[in-house]
């Protein structure tokens, strides 16, 4: 007899659980015994997953050709399908008297399960999001240009259904790579741009007599929107560059000499593998950075390499934040720039490196070969 | 592609369903070929000695002893639903939590063959 597979309640999962000493039950087949492969068995690895899931909190990510992974909230998961070799027989809730009354308590089988789901908590993949956001990168006067398509920009739901990511976690990538929601769309604003805005800033406040420490945020948008500049972008650059103090009836905001710092050092030497003579940087990145600004080459950590080339010593931009994410791929371009590091110059390189399960010490173990010639000697690391 | 994974019956509410779990394979006489729909596999029984509550399940000339676990992690029953024509989302399937199994009686000892109670419609193939 055929039920509405919506509502099955009539299993004996329940008299099944509680049967009591000196009793017995019958165990059958269920009228509708069969593969129902539409039914899969999930395995929760925790209360606070099981919470999400029976709120509803949970989506499963992933494009065709990815592997899927189950995202709540805040965290990812593989999801792993493992058999069984045994007999292990599903049985519904309910009542299998009420639908075909016999004399005898009865428990029907649904369904013989061939295995079950597991979760394993995963990183989240987060490289491909910069790919997808360098496509277009954002310039202030994009406006202007006639390309107005939306192709190669994404919303936040485009990039939901393409990044295998929580909420959390995408929000988070977003951060790390400075974007901003402009029209809907997440952008990453073109470095050219970037530098424009913040020097805009930064002359303002000379003129203007701002103090870094405190630009009032609505006299920064408005002089910069009568200069033409998109008040979301001046913002951005506000957030990007600064931290905001909430303070009585302005919003003031307080620039970062760091941040602005690493920025002109950026400036100088170009784009990763720019470099040049030591001496020459200092000088071109004092010129640059604003007068009083303390700057020293230990802000510029995880950001330069230096090389001995014959008696000088030379600079070169080599920014962590433009590395793989994914400790293989992480470890590869590192030890593809370098082959062997001491452990204080790869250390800024590596420590942002994050795989549920392993540890730092870990995955340096898994990942490359540590040589120390004595018990003084600092380590050396090269590839495995 | 995103899948909601929804859940109407919420915390409280979860069905809870079961598991009967065996080593090995349960078996039809080869005259029932397909048809085991509401064909009946054996007879579940509970005792009890001293500490513990013991099962027994006879299958056929078989006799299975084993005993309740409740699972470190619990299972969840998923449903694949097909999206119906015309609906919102374009997605082909969405996912349903239809019950819970926090328990399963697991029979993992060796079957004991009952020579004086053959029966005639299952037999069980030991491992």
């Amino acid at each position: 007899m055929a039920t509405n597979k919506g509502d099955i309640n009539d299993g004996g999962a329940e008299s099944f659980l509680t049967l009591g000493p000196d009793n017995s039950v019958t165990v059958r087949y269920h009228p509708d015994f069969g593969p129902h492969s539409d039914l899969i068995l999930l395995e929760v690895p925790d209360d606070s997953v099981l919470n999400d899931l029976l709120r509803g909190r949970v989506t499963i990510r992933g494009q065709f050709d990815e592997d899927a992974v189950l995202c709540t909230p805040s965290s990812t998961y593989a999801m792993k399908f493992v058999g069984t070799s045994n007999s292990v027989f599903l049985i519904p809730p309910g009542n299998p008297n009420l639908s075909d009354p016999q004399p005898n308590p009865l428990v029907s089988v649904l369904k013989l399960a061939p295995g079950n789901v597991e979760l394993v908590l995963t990183a989240p993949r987060l490289d491909k999001l910069r790919f997808l956001l360098m496509q277009r990168l954002y310039k202030i006067d994009e406006e202007d240009e006639e390309d107005c398509s939306s192709e190669g920009l994404y919303t936040w739901h485009d990039l939901i259904c393409s990044i295998q990511a929580s909420d959390e976690e995408l929000r988070e990538g977003l951060k790390f790579l400075s974007a901003v929601e402009i029209n809907g769309f997440w952008r990453i604003v073109h470095p050219k741009s970037v530098n424009m805005i913040l020097t805009m800033v930064l002359t303002n406040s000379v003129l203007h007599d701002w103090s870094l420490d405190a630009l009032v945020e609505e006299e920064v948008l408005s002089v910069l929107e009568s200069d033409g500049f998109n008040t979301t972008i001046v913002k951005h650059c506000l957030e990007t560059f600064g931290t905001k103090n909430e303070n009585d009836n302005s919003k003031l905001w307080g620039l970062d000499k760091k941040r602005i710092a690493v920025h002109f050092a950026k400036q100088v030497l170009g784009s990763n593998g720019g470099k040049m003579r030591l001496e020459i940087f200092i000088e071109k990145w004092m010129r640059n950075v604003q007068k009083g600004t303390p700057f020293d080459l230990n802000m510029l950590e995880g950001e330069v390499l230096y090389e001995t080339i014959g008696a000088e010593t030379w600079i070169k931009a080599f920014s962590v934040a433009d590395l793989p994410l994914t400790p293989d791929a992480r470890f590869s371009v590192l030890f593809k720039e370098r082959a062997k590091w001491a452990w204080k110059d790869l250390e800024p390189y590596v420590r942002d490196l994050r795989v549920p399960g392993i540890s730092s010490e870990g995955l340096l173990i898994k990942y490359t070969r540590r040589v120390q010639p004595n018990a003084d000697a600092e380590p050396i690391f090269s590839a495995r | 592609m995103e899948i909601k994974v929804k859940c109407n019956c919420g915390v409280e509410n979860c069905s809870e369903w079961a598991i009967l779990e065996l080593q090995g394979v349960v078996e039809s006489q080869p005259s029932i070929a397909n048809q085991i729909q509401g064909l009946e596999i054996g007879r579940l029984c509970c005792s009890s000695s001293s500490s513990q509550v013991n099962y027994t399940f006879t299958v056929g000339y078989h006799e299975l002893s084993g005993t309740k676990v409740s699972l470190k992690k619990p299972l969840l029953v998923l449903k694949k639903n097909k999206q119906e024509e015309g609906s919102v989302s374009n997605n082909e399937v969405d996912l349903e939590v239809i019950g819970i199994i926090r328990h399963k009686i697991l029979f993992k000892n060796r079957p004991k063959a009952i020579i004086s109670r053959p029966q005639v419609k299952d037999k069980k193939a030991s491992d």
